[in-house]
């Protein structure tokens, strides 16, 4: 498996972030707040990171004039997951 | 951290991602009590609802489109709320977004073609019904559409049967009870 996904899943805020992502749609960053339990900062930051290894896709628009973001993860995330799950399981 | 560890973090990530089914057992009952309460308003004053040859197209159209944009508004809310999309979420969204068009189709087209609508709209609530109900694993949702086509089926092979107290009866079994049954009895998938 790629290293740098392997290195990018390594931190718990960001693995709990795409483990979610795989199961929902979209979602808004005040949902990912409470799934990873973790602070404004840091999960900005770490979805910063996974956005520019282009494991999720972020789309901002004004929703009743106020700034929303969605996060959804792409392709190229669901089958770095399928691939990082497949080899965890294979460690059991 | 170690891979069991991982698994954990996967696990227990994957467990609370629930699709909140509150907000389709409210639809069902919200739609149900309309529908009851404009057929038997219909039923009791046939002179205020067929005053005109389309004052009563005006009442089954207009009214059913404010319905429509409150419920549109209100699961806009409530999906806001829970702030996530489920998969099954946005299954259940599309089927019943579907049937609206539909509805609309065949209202439209029936009172067009000066037919009655209520058995096509009740047929095609019914496979929507059961197609939701084993969707999200509910039985009353699944026997209530099962129900309701059995009962529409019926209504073609009875002459002379008055639409309005179809509607009252197919919507009370197929929509309001299961609807109230999942509004109140049903935990989130």
């Amino acid at each position: 498996m790629n290293k740098e996904i392997e290195k990018l899943l390594f931190n718990p805020i960001r693995l709990k972030t795409i483990s979610f992502l795989m199961t929902v749609e979209t979602c808004n960053f005040k949902a990912l707040l409470e799934i990873t339990d973790s602070t404004k900062g840091n999960l900005s930051t770490q979805l910063k990171k996974l956005n520019e290894a282009g494991l999720i896709k972020i789309e901002k628009y004004f929703q009743k004039s106020y700034p929303t973001t969605d996060y959804s993860i792409t392709k190229k995330g669901k089958k770095s997951f399928e691939e990082f799950y497949k080899q965890l399981i294979s460690y059991k | 951290m170690t891979k069991e560890e991982q698994l954990r973090i996967i696990n227990d990530t994957i467990k609370k991602t629930k699709y909140n089914l509150k907000p389709l057992g409210y639809n069902l009952v919200f739609w149900g009590v309309l529908i009851i309460t404009m057929s038997l308003f219909h039923y009791f004053f046939p002179q205020i609802v067929q005053l005109t040859y389309y004052s009563s197209l005006i009442y089954w159209v207009a009214i059913p489109l404010f319905g429509m944009v409150y419920t549109t508004y209100y699961n806009i809310n409530s999906g806001n709320k829970l702030g996530y999309e489920t998969q099954l979420g946005r299954v259940i969204r599309i089927i019943w977004a579907v049937f609206g068009l539909s509805w609309i189709s065949i209202v439209v087209l029936n009172l067009l073609h000066d037919s009655n609508p209520v058995q096509d709209i009740l047929f095609l609530l019914s496979t929507v019904l059961i197609m939701s109900g084993v969707i999200i694993r509910f039985k009353p949702v699944t026997f209530g559409g099962i129900g309701l086509l059995i009962f529409t089926i019926y209504t073609y092979y009875v002459p002379d049967i008055n639409f309005l107290l179809v509607n009252v009866v197919g919507i009370t079994f197929g929509m309001l009870i299961p609807g109230l049954a999942l509004y109140l009895l049903k935990k989130d998938e």
